[in-house]
């Protein structure tokens, strides 16, 4: 059986990678398919804890199912206030969204 | 019926009463909305609809006072529930009823507005109520997704877009940390029930120390981007100006208080055993929250970013309570949340009924305010003396309380340093008081009225500042009975 390390450290670079995107990326778009990595790294841990626990080994499996269900529905819903900033200022650019400081 | 581990399941639908009641309603409102022309009815009838079906939820969460079940294990029904349940059906109400002119005049797509706005009660009465980590993700996320678009519904402002952009883009990145946290928190207590997860921390967790604090510091910052705790604090001002006012205050009582209640049930049910390790984090958290948010409120010009800084800095104190956590201090932060509640959306009512009238919010704008409407500027001064914690008025007592607590669990520094912030924060109230009291009004200086429902919130609330200042012994066995079931 593959150890279960090797599950924790690939979710954690996902997620690293996943935060530094969100950190580094200037365009609404790319940040939320860097939220998307984390939450890929959210199910993976998940999943390997499921497999590597006994007893409500399910509970595990079902937040993992809950997770990529809630984070779908999470993308449509920040597209769409994407997509009101677009019509209103011609970029999907956060850079743009300046108007609000302090 | 019994779950695959063959544990008994508790599927009593009348326990999540008050929520299915919500949830028709919201659906009712959408329906009616739609149909608008066809049903022949006027657009008060959306809000009528929704204060009717809060009423309904509201006696449907009265019966179950001093019960203690749980719904397929998860969702606890006990006091605690009951008392929020109360509280965020209570808070929606006063909203609706403050602020349904400004809804039907700036706000874009009314049946949307009141169906979001119920859904997210529901979100922050489950909340409150659950017993599962799954549960509790799900609550957060339906009361945040709701926020997310009625932060962007106000009408022909291009703030509000940008405001919830920013929520949901950083609100999203909160929830990626939260989860990663709870996942690690599954690790390591195998279970995703808090009665489980508390057992298994409490045996000993040496040999996993470290993936519970990693656990525990991504909880904490997650949870502390919902309550606005700096560092994570960034959304709140942005969110707050650019939302729609009554969304505003909505977020400053229901989200907040919401926030609160999840931390008060982890943080004295299955985090409990590991106090050690997160005793220092949110002892950091608290002090920064109160010290920046009541500094960096002291150069606003904006009323909403000025009540924003205001609130982060009220959340400093009450983390204090969640940092010497116990029976005392739960019902101290539950008397003081409550207080809070009031007073704030007193200020609110008080800002949406002059909004109103005027279509300003920058602090400026209220000279002269005494003159022209002396009941408003009297809500308003009344709202934020209490805020600063001035006697006879519920901030001074629910503040006291709160700080005492927090004094008899040992942490005399925290307080001194809240009864420092304390100090500041009555400097930029009074700067607002100041406008409405010694200056002349700017151009027009006739009186003028609110409108009926403006007065009845208005007026509801300023009793109830009073109220509390006065006479809180209801509100303390409230807060009491509510907190008891958390610490058995």
């Amino acid at each position: 059986m593959i150890p279960i390390e090797n599950f924790l450290i690939l979710s954690s670079l996902l997620f690293a990678m996943g935060l530094y995107g969100v950190l580094a990326r200037r365009s609404a778009i790319l940040i939320l398919m860097s939220i998307e990595l984390m939450l890929a790294a959210v199910s993976i841990n998940f999943i390997a804890f499921a497999t590597y626990l006994d007893g409500e080994a399910f509970s595990g499996l079902v937040f993992a199912l809950f997770v990529i269900t809630v984070a779908a529905a999470e993308v449509g819903l920040a597209l769409g206030i994407v997509l009101r900033l677009f019509r209103e200022r011609r970029t999907a650019y956060v850079d743009a969204a300046d108007s609000l400081k302090w | 019926m019994t779950d695959l581990l063959g544990n008994d399941l508790n599927l009593q639908y009348e326990l999540l009463g008050p929520e299915i009641a919500l949830v028709i309603t919201a659906a009712l409102v959408l329906f009616a909305d739609a149909f608008r022309r066809e049903l022949k009815i006027g657009q008060s009838a959306i809000p009528a609809i929704s204060i009717l079906g809060l009423v309904v939820a509201l006696l449907l969460s009265l019966l179950w006072i001093d019960e203690n079940k749980d719904f397929a294990r998860l969702v606890t029904i006990d006091n605690f529930t009951t008392f929020f349940r109360v509280l965020f059906i209570a808070v929606t109400v006063v909203v609706i009823i403050g602020s349904h002119e400004y809804i039907e005049r700036r706000v874009s797509h009314l049946g949307e507005f009141y169906s979001l706005l119920l859904l997210s009660t529901v979100g922050a009465m489950l909340m409150a109520g659950a017993r599962d980590l799954l549960t509790a993700y799900l609550a957060i996320e339906v009361m945040s997704f709701s926020l997310y678009i009625l932060v962007s519904l106000a009408k022909s402002d291009t703030r509000s877009g940008e405001a919830s952009l920013k929520y949901v883009l950083l609100g999203g990145v909160a929830s990626a940390m939260l989860l990663y946290g709870l996942s690690f928190l599954y690790g390591v207590g195998g279970s995703t029930q808090y009665t489980e997860i508390a057992a298994a921390l409490s045996d000993g967790t040496s040999t996993l120390e470290l993936p519970l604090l990693l656990g525990l510091a991504l909880i904490i910052a997650g949870l502390g981007f919902k309550a606005s705790a700096v560092p994570f604090h960034m959304w709140t001002p942005d969110a707050y100006e650019g939302a729609p006012i009554p969304i505003t205050a909505y977020l400053s009582a229901t989200s907040k208080a919401a926030t609160f209640a999840l931390l008060l049930r982890w943080f004295a049910g299955p985090l409990l055993p590991a106090i050690d390790s997160w005793q220092w984090m949110i002892s950091v958290l608290a002090v920064l929250t109160m010290v920046i948010g009541n500094l960096v409120a002291l150069q606003q010009s904006n009323i909403k970013r000025l009540l924003a800084y205001s609130s982060i800095g009220q959340v400093g104190f009450m983390l204090m309570a969640i940092v010497t956590i116990s029976d005392q201090t739960g019902s101290a932060l539950l008397l003081h949340l409550s207080g809070y509640i009031i007073t704030n959306l007193a200020v609110f009512m008080g800002v949406i009924a002059f909004y109103n009238r005027t279509g300003r919010e920058e602090i400026v704008a209220f000279r002269g305010l005494a003159q022209t409407n002396p009941y408003l500027a009297l809500v308003i001064t009344a709202g934020l003396f209490s805020l600063a914690g001035m006697p006879l008025l519920a901030g001074f007592l629910t503040k006291f309380i709160l700080f005492q607590s927090v004094v008899s669990g040992g942490y005399t520094w925290l307080v001194v340093t809240a009864l420092l912030a304390s100090t500041v924060s009555l400097y930029y109230y009074l700067q607002v008081i100041r406008q409405m009291y010694m200056y002349q009004p700017e151009g027009d200086a006739s009186r003028w009225r609110l409108s009926p429902t403006g007065y009845l919130a208005t007026g509801a609330m300023l009793v109830g500042v009073v109220w509390v200042g006065v006479y809180a012994a209801p509100f303390y066995t409230a807060a009491d009975r509510a907190i008891a079931p958390l610490f058995t």
